[in-house]
């Protein structure tokens, strides 16, 4: 048996495979094609599609496709992409990614585009500039948010206990825990979550304390005392059962489903204001939200307006024009607006804003009066944070767990913390 | 052949004195006669060069490179490997998780699939049916909702606290506790001991039977005829199951990626070594100093696979 393609023959196949490609061509052919990917849930998909839908029934010849992922699988698809030279147009970014990506010249600067094209005319100047890196605009916030305390109000009624106010502080409030776990009214419940390991909450505490995570320029700016301070805080909580137990703290994945507060296992968490809605859906008890607790009673509150997350366009954009004229409608367009509501956050647009306050139902009006409600307790918002920055995250949470199961103590804990994050900048 | 015929009727040049023209119409005729079965082979020549030998080679110069998947690579010599040797204090701890799991998960999952295999073997009515449930969870093995599954039963408010609770005992949430988490693992590699004992009931059937028959009219027990006559001829196949699966438990990733949410939790407690590398490839942006560790990894399993070929004739008989 022979087997052979001749040369004639390998070229009437290829012309032909030529002339199909080329004949299918018009059929791809849109005047411009935009990628958009977030990341989060179904619910947030089908709220951006409806926009992607309505740009296009105001730009003709604008084909869109969107791909969404979980959080977790989100930054290994992204990263992905860049590498391979195939990143969306469009692409969600966050503000702990934010420094990695505008600094590897993965994200196109905006700033050219004001205000001719990109109008942010309204928004609270102060958020747009979180979108900055080294004096260029990479990013354009989706929604305001704050870190935030969620109470679960009908825990607290149920042992008689008073829910926290903007003046408590925390050694009140481990008190009322404490109370409310001794009170025993739900079986396994305590009165908060151990937030030793909690980035956003230890942050608010050396902002009180007039210090911060990183400096601008990406140095460590907190000291072993007030880290030592802080998991020593913690012990005595754990100690007076004021928060649930490490074991049970290890079960929380830093999502809003597997949370403490969720699982019935704590009266109270912590957690982000636009998170607020998801918590309520999937908690039948009625909850608040609160700010993080004071330090002393006269102390500056640590919180601040924090974009919850931004719309970046890519370097690699053969439409960078057309990308950016989606993104401006997505944060300007009243329709688009109403169509999102606050589920990325409450819209930085003034105009926005009022659009939405309109319809929002009850518990859609809890994260938005939060947020307006901090008065002196939200500061200037801090630099972006260096790279390296996540891996910061995952140590922070290491050694509270440790302190947590006893295997190291607060002064040793605080220490090692400094010495960890030091490296890690170092490293870059 | 054509080449070969034009060579004899041009007078000045005969095949003799033409070797190339002899090695051309031999590759001619190799070409012709093996051509078809590369063809069918290309499917697969194309995966194992695209997907797996390119890669490789690719992965192994990334190594040398300080690559973040977003800037072009930069060449930064045996950098990578000098800080996975001297300064790494998260390789020691990922190696001290795997070499636990391998060490605690192998020997055990081989013992229990043998002795069901051995149960399996006496002959039961509705044998398929019991092979075919028992192998179900290694079918399941790297699914996501058996480590969810295991999440839930292993959790502190889970069935087997549950269970516990009715001898009195107060377990403790097994998975989040730093003490207990990678036992969790290693019984949920053990229970998928399907594969292996699909492996060993094969190898059962090949003893024959009048060994067995012949040990017991000698007064043989039948501990001494497992001793004396299962083990060492089924010695082969435990050799083969041994390898096969110490490579399988090296390379471990998801049920200790769902387990711990990814983080390796509780402090690196089931922090495995491809989790690791999973962590810094694409939770940190160092793809050259996680095609490092890849490669660490591809070295240790070869050495240890080396070590049970070498050990292998000192306890492996085979039936000649």
């Amino acid at each position: 048996m022979t087997f052979s393609i001749n040369r004639r023959g390998f070229m009437a196949g290829g012309v032909s495979l030529l002339t199909l490609s080329a004949m299918g061509a018009p059929a791809f052919a849109a005047d411009s094609r935009l990628r958009l990917i977030w990341w989060g849930s179904q619910p947030r998909a089908d709220r951006t599609n409806k926009v992607s839908e309505l740009y296009k029934a105001k730009n003709s010849g604008v084909a869109i496709t969107g791909e969404f992922l979980g959080w977790g699988d989100y930054w290994p698809r992204l990263a992905t992409q860049v590498a391979g030279k195939n990143a969306p147009d469009v692409i969600q970014m966050d503000y702990r990614y934010i420094v990695e990506y505008a600094g590897r010249g993965a994200l196109a600067p905006l700033e050219s585009y004001m205000p001719s094209k990109l109008n942010l005319s309204d928004f609270d100047q102060a958020q747009v500039e979180g979108g900055s890196v080294n004096g260029h605009l990479y990013g354009v916030s989706l929604g305001a948010n704050s870190a935030a305390t969620v109470l679960n109000t009908t825990a607290f009624q149920e042992a008689g206990i008073d829910l926290p106010t903007q003046a408590t502080t925390w050694e009140e409030f481990g008190k009322m825990a404490a109370e409310l776990t001794k009170a025993g009214k739900r079986k396994g419940m305590f009165g908060m979550a151990d937030g030793s390991g909690n980035e956003p909450l230890f942050e608010n505490y050396l902002r009180q304390r007039g210090k911060a995570l990183y400096t601008a320029d990406g140095k460590i700016a907190f000291g072993v005392e007030e880290a030592s301070e802080w998991f020593d805080m913690w012990n005595k909580f754990r100690d007076a059962g004021a928060c649930v137990p490490a074991d049970v703290q290890a079960l929380d994945k830093n999502d809003v489903d597997t949370n403490t507060v969720t699982l019935g296992k704590s009266a109270s968490g912590y957690a982000h204001s636009n998170q607020f809605v998801a918590y309520q859906q999937m908690n039948k008890d009625k909850l608040a939200l609160s700010n993080y607790m004071r330090i002393t009673k006269d102390s500056k509150g640590g919180h601040y307006r924090k974009p919850s997350m931004f719309f970046s366009v890519s370097a690699q954009s053969k439409a960078i024009e057309q990308a950016v004229d989606y993104v401006n409608f997505f944060v300007t367009n009243p329709e688009a607006a109403a169509l999102l509501d606050v589920e990325r956050g409450i819209p930085e647009s003034k105009a926005m804003r009022d659009v939405v306050a309109t319809k929002l139902d009850a518990v859609g009006k809890i994260p938005l009066e939060y947020v307006g409600g901090l008065g002196d307790l939200a500061g200037k918002l801090p630099p972006p944070p260096p790279s390296g920055a996540g891996e910061g995250t995952d140590v922070l949470r290491n050694i509270s767990e440790q302190i947590g199961f006893a295997q190291l103590t607060p002064a040793d804990g605080g220490k090692q913390l400094v010495d960890e994050i030091t490296r890690i900048l170092a490293r870059g | 052949m054509n080449n070969a015929m034009r060579a004899t009727a041009d007078p000045a040049v005969t095949v003799e004195h033409n070797p190339r023209a002899v090695a051309d119409s031999r590759w001619r005729r190799i070409w012709n006669a093996n051509a078809p079965g590369y063809f069918f082979l290309l499917p697969w020549l194309i995966g194992f060069f695209g997907l797996t030998l390119g890669p490789a080679v690719i992965s192994l110069y990334l190594s040398f490179t300080d690559f973040d998947m977003i800037r072009s690579a930069e060449w930064v010599g045996a950098a990578n490997y000098v800080r996975i040797a001297t300064a790494d204090p998260k390789f020691a701890a990922a190696m001290k998780v795997t070499l636990t799991y391998v060490v605690l998960s192998v020997p055990f999952k081989l013992a229990f699939a043998l002795l069901v295999a051995m149960a399996l073997n006496k002959g039961v009515r509705g044998l398929p049916v019991y092979r075919a449930i028992f192998y179900l969870p290694s079918l399941l093995g790297g699914s996501v909702a058996i480590a969810v599954l295991w999440r839930q039963l292993f959790a502190g408010d889970g069935l087997v606290n549950a269970a516990l609770a009715h001898f009195g005992i107060a377990g403790p949430s097994w998975i989040s506790h730093p003490s207990y988490s990678i036992y969790t693992l290693v019984a949920l590699s053990v229970w998928q001991f399907g594969s292996p004992m699909i492996i060993f009931l094969a190898g059962l059937r090949q003893i024959p039977t009048d060994m067995y028959e012949a040990a017991s009219l000698d007064g043989a027990s039948k501990f001494r005829q497992f001793y004396k006559i299962t083990l060492p001829l089924l010695t082969p196949v435990i050799f083969f199951n041994a390898v096969v699966q110490t490579i399988d438990a090296f390379k471990a990733f998801t049920p200790a990626f769902i387990i711990s949410g990814g983080t390796g939790g509780p402090i690196n407690s089931t922090l495995f070594y491809t989790l690791y590398l999973y962590q810094e490839a694409f939770g940190n942006f160092r793809m050259g100093y996680a095609s490092a560790l890849a490669w660490i990894l591809v070295l240790i399993i070869a050495i240890f696979t080396a070590f049970s070929f070498l050990t292998s004739r000192y306890w492996v008989h085979y039936d000649d």
